[in-house]
């Protein structure tokens, strides 16, 4: 590696505490459609932080609103989707509430520098008429500050750690495999060593073994790296081997948190408990009981506890009142008015 | 039906002036039932007279109050559009849903012919057909041939619509419930492609109208049969503009100007309705 | 290498297709209607004065010799298969002994000149300030634009053109309103020639592009409105990349690739506008011949211009075919 890249990696350890800070964030869409208001609350009062170094995942199951909240922090706010409430703190933005609320030109320089973005769906995120080389130099090249052939080399040796030779720079997106896909995302999305990167399903198109193969890279990249990295996906075997602290999500709130391994030993939200049981294991042939209902409308959503009308463990209580978010211990919180009950039951 | 109806009326604006402009045109026509001179009857009025209480659009050289004589055009080329679009629905629907269907070869040799038509120059092949028949050509074999040579884009169009009902679930189920292929397209997949139906054969009617104008002012259809086009012909050979019989050109030209744009607008705002993407754009975009 | 060949040989028989199709279509026409063009063009020539009956019986068997309407029907299919390969329709009945083919030969260059700028700045123009509009939806200035290429655009050539004709030619006369070059100015590469060339070719070609604008407009518009909500463009935008850039590598280089489909496709349409148009303003072009043809009743003539336009259009068309994946990488492919 150059002396430049050394350089570049280099990064100032001067902010301590967490790398991003969400606080209270509502993000609705909202929709007028033939005369008829419609509100989404896709994201409705979520708090939560990613510390330094760490993989964060959020956990939830389609139309939670998880994806919705990603959008939200990495500023792709668009039309009808809005910030109603809360904020959005970056460590590397100091002074400021977000990227969608902050001046374009510094948004621009904080883009790809500190925060990355690897998409669902790796198969469109690259431009289909462009090589993959050519995506490099848009994304990453004004942040490298390297002359192109000083670049060309910053980039070979970066595709290296993810096992991709420097010839898919000169590849268009179509010739190269899923999985090749895949890797030339996360490569494209670490190559300027950022603070933060939002991963959101990232493997979920993949078949099973080379989602096994990416997401050993993923974590591999990330130690050498030392980026902070919020890894979004609804699949909780994924989680189980990545993540270091996780987030359930459930109707646009986070309903429990804690790190990984305590979460799965000890669930204290029914929700998170019928993930859990949810998983296959090997040598365990008992059926799997399925959730009643379907997910809740968020046009619409229940009163109380939104988990309620599908929940064994549901009281009288849980219909009327919102559940708030309590902590339970060491960086566990849950937001259940039977947690208790939740937490003996087997 | 009813509610479709009174949602676009009120929020779609195109659709509203689509509805206006087509209705004035179609008032028109239907105007011509109650005329009091017989079409083709020349020298029943003063000649050359410019627009007037007696005589709202003029009269033109050949002694024919223009505008009664523009409600039988109009009429008549509005009945030419209609019988293209029929005609070539007919031929669009069968080949399209068959296509986009049994998928495979008998796609890709429909589809070749298919494109081959969309590609032909069309206007030569008409003169061609009109240098051949002369007068013994009528506006139906006309409107058989501008048919049969017009159905193409549409084709595809609804060729795309049934590839993707193809695979959808209710196509197996009545594969699996014995029914066959012409009772699928017919009973199961011919309710889906409908708006398009009506949408695309809007914007032929203007394709086919535009053609028959153009023939019947270079005096290549019957020019003994009224039509906008034949009209223009007429006022050409009588150096109207250069006589400065404005109104005789004017008139015309107008009145199929806003057939035109009206039916475009029409097609335009319902293409608009039956696509989900743009009504959720629209939804949307409407607070900014 | 071997993929493209492969995409070219399938571009190539299409194109074949269409030839076959559309010649056969003249054929048909021609010969299966039960009009006999032999015995219009005789009375025609008889109609006026008194011929001889074996001087008319002579001059119908040399026209059916010279239409290729002896012998038997495959007899006269194959012949006429060969006319159109050597591209010899015989000499013109109106502009006798001219060949067809010098007709048009000397009318192609006008046709083409005309309809081939005016295609490429109706393209142009349409395609960019429709990728605009669909980019910056909130500009004034583009929607009104948008309303106007949309009221333009269901208009027929020939409306188009006669607006024009009235407007500049007596409204406010300050354009030729017909004919290619001015009379008294010698043909050659001088620059009063070219100037007069150009000053004619304005109105006709102002016609086509009025007419053909809104088309690519809407459609362009459209296309990059989708196009802005594909996941590489979000991609792009949350990377941070400069937006111009954005615009025109993400954006519109591939809001351009269905576009040219559609030029190609589109193709027969606006070489049939540009007849028309050549036809109202006089213009000495492949248009003005065939109407021309038809009033004279020159059968080779009206036949050559018909089979002529369906090769020189298909040519044109496979062209832009095979140029198009220097534009679309994937399309070799699938």
């Amino acid at each position: 590696m150059s002396a430049a890249m050394q350089n570049f990696a280099a990064r100032p350890e001067a902010a301590e505490g967490p790398v991003v800070a969400v606080r209270d964030l509502r993000a609705w869409y909202r929709l007028r459609l033939f005369g008829v208001d419609r509100e989404v609350k896709a994201v409705d009062g979520i708090t939560f932080e990613v510390r330094r170094d760490e993989i964060y995942g959020l956990a939830g199951e389609s139309s939670s609103g998880k994806s919705t909240l990603v959008k939200t922090i990495a500023g792709a706010i668009k039309p009808p989707l809005e910030i109603v409430d809360g904020e959005i703190k970056f460590s590397f933005m100091p002074g400021t509430k977000g990227l969608s609320r902050a001046p374009p030109e510094i948004a621009a320089r904080v883009r790809w520098r500190h925060l990355s973005y690897v998409m669902q769906g790796s198969m469109s995120v690259l431009n289909p008429v462009r090589r993959v080389g050519a995506s490099f130099v848009d994304f990453a090249a004004r942040h490298m500050g390297l002359d192109k052939a000083g670049f060309e080399a910053a980039v070979i040796a970066h595709l290296a750690r993810v096992n991709l030779p420097g010839s898919v720079l000169m590849a268009y997106p179509h010739e190269l495999s899923g999985g090749m896909r895949q890797r030339v995302a996360i490569a494209l999305a670490t190559i300027c060593r950022p603070d933060f990167v939002i991963a959101d399903e990232p493997t979920t198109a993949l078949d099973v073994v080379v989602q096994k193969d990416v997401l050993g890279m993923f974590r591999s990249i990330q130690r050498e790296m030392g980026s902070s990295v919020l890894f979004v996906t609804h699949d909780m075997g994924v989680h189980a081997h990545l993540t270091d602290r996780l987030g359930i999500m459930y109707a646009g709130r986070l309903v429990e948190e804690a790190r990984t391994p305590d979460l799965f030993a000890r669930p204290r939200h029914p929700y998170t408990r019928h993930l859990i049981h949810s998983l296959p294991s090997i040598g365990d042939d008992k059926p799997r009981i399925g959730l009643e209902g379907s997910p809740p409308s968020l046009a619409s959503p229940p009163s109380g506890c939104r988990f309620h009308p599908r929940c064994a463990f549901a009281a009288e209580r849980c219909r009327v009142e919102v559940p708030p978010m309590e902590s339970v211990g060491p960086d566990h919180r849950v937001a259940c008015f039977e947690k208790d009950r939740v937490e003996v039951t087997p | 039906m009813f509610v479709v109806l009174r949602d676009l009326l009120r929020y779609n604006g195109e659709f509203l002036a689509g509805i206006l402009l087509t209705g004035i045109v179609v008032v028109m026509a239907l105007l011509s039932f109650f005329s009091p001179y017989p079409p083709m009857d020349q020298f029943v009025a003063p000649m050359d007279v410019p627009p007037s209480a007696a005589h709202w659009f003029g009269t033109t050289s050949r002694g024919q109050d223009l505008f009664w004589l523009l409600t039988y055009s109009i009429r008549n080329t509005l009945a030419f559009g209609l019988l293209v679009a029929i005609l070539s629905r007919i031929l669009s629907l069968s080949i399209g849903l068959l296509a986009g269907y049994r998928g495979g070869w008998v796609d890709r040799v429909l589809m070749s012919i298919n494109d081959t038509f969309i590609v032909i120059p069309l206007f030569p092949i008409l003169v061609l057909f009109y240098f051949v028949m002369r007068d013994n050509m009528s506006w139906v074999m006309l409107a058989v041939l501008t048919a049969s040579l017009g159905w193409s884009y549409d084709a595809r169009l609804i060729r795309s619509v049934a590839l993707s009902l193809r695979h959808r679930e209710f196509t197996q189920t009545a594969v699996f419930s014995g029914m066959r292929t012409h009772e699928i397209l017919s009973k199961e997949h011919l309710p889906f492609v409908l708006p398009i139906v009506f949408s695309t054969s809007l914007n032929n009617m203007n394709w086919s109208i535009g053609l028959e104008v153009t023939l019947a002012v270079l005096g290549f259809t019957d020019i003994n049969r009224p039509s906008v086009g034949g009209m223009i012909y007429w006022a050409n050979q009588h150096s109207a503009v250069v006589a400065g019989i404005w109104w005789w050109i004017a008139f015309p030209v107008g009145l199929v100007v806003m057939l035109f744009i009206g039916l475009y607008l029409l097609a335009v705002s319902m293409n608009e309705y039956i696509d989900p993407r743009s009504r959720l754009e629209r939804g949307g975009g409407r607070k900014e | 290498m071997r993929v493209y060949a492969r995409y070219a040989a399938g571009r190539f028989l299409q194109f074949l297709l269409v030839v076959f199709i559309g010649i056969n279509l003249a054929y048909v026409i021609t010969h299966a209607t039960p009009i006999d063009p032999v015995e219009h063009t005789v009375s025609v020539a008889t109609a006026f004065g008194q011929t001889a009956p074996d001087a008319i019986e002579s001059m119908r068997q040399s026209l059916r010799e010279l239409y290729g309407l002896t012998g038997s029907p495959i007899e006269q299919y194959v012949n006429f298969w060969r006319r159109v390969i050597v591209a010899d329709f015989g000499p013109s009945l109106s502009a006798f002994p001219t060949p067809v083919s010098s007709l048009i030969g000397r009318a192609t260059p006008w046709t083409v000149g005309l309809l081939g700028v005016a295609t490429l700045i109706t393209w142009v123009i349409g395609n960019s300030l429709g990728g605009l509009a669909g980019y910056y939806r909130r500009s004034r200035t583009l929607k009104a634009f948008g309303i106007l290429a949309m009221a333009l655009h269901p208009m027929p050539y020939y409306i188009a053109a006669i607006v024009l004709l009235i407007v500049f030619g007596f409204v406010w006369p300050i354009l030729p309103i017909s004919g290619g070059s001015q009379m008294n100015v010698p043909r050659g590469w001088s620059a009063d020639y070219m100037l007069s060339v150009a000053r004619h070719s304005v109105l006709p070609m102002l016609s086509l592009i009025l007419v053909g604008l809104g088309g690519w407009f809407v459609g362009m518009r459209s296309l990059v409105s989708n196009i802005v909500t594909e996941d590489y463009v979000t991609y792009a935008e949350l990377a941070g990349v400069n937006k111009t850039r954005i615009l025109t590598t993400y954006v519109m280089r591939n809001a351009i690739v269905p576009q040219v489909t559609g030029l190609a496709i589109s193709l027969g349409h606006i070489f049939s506008g540009a007849l028309i148009t050549e036809r109202v303003f006089g213009y000495p072009g492949i248009g003005s011949l065939l109407v021309d043809g038809v009033h004279a009743g020159d059968y080779s003539l009206v036949l050559g211009v018909t089979t002529i336009s369906i090769l020189g259009v298909s040519i044109a068309v496979l062209v832009i075919d095979l140029i198009y994946p220097l534009l679309d990488p994937r399309v070799t492919v699938g």
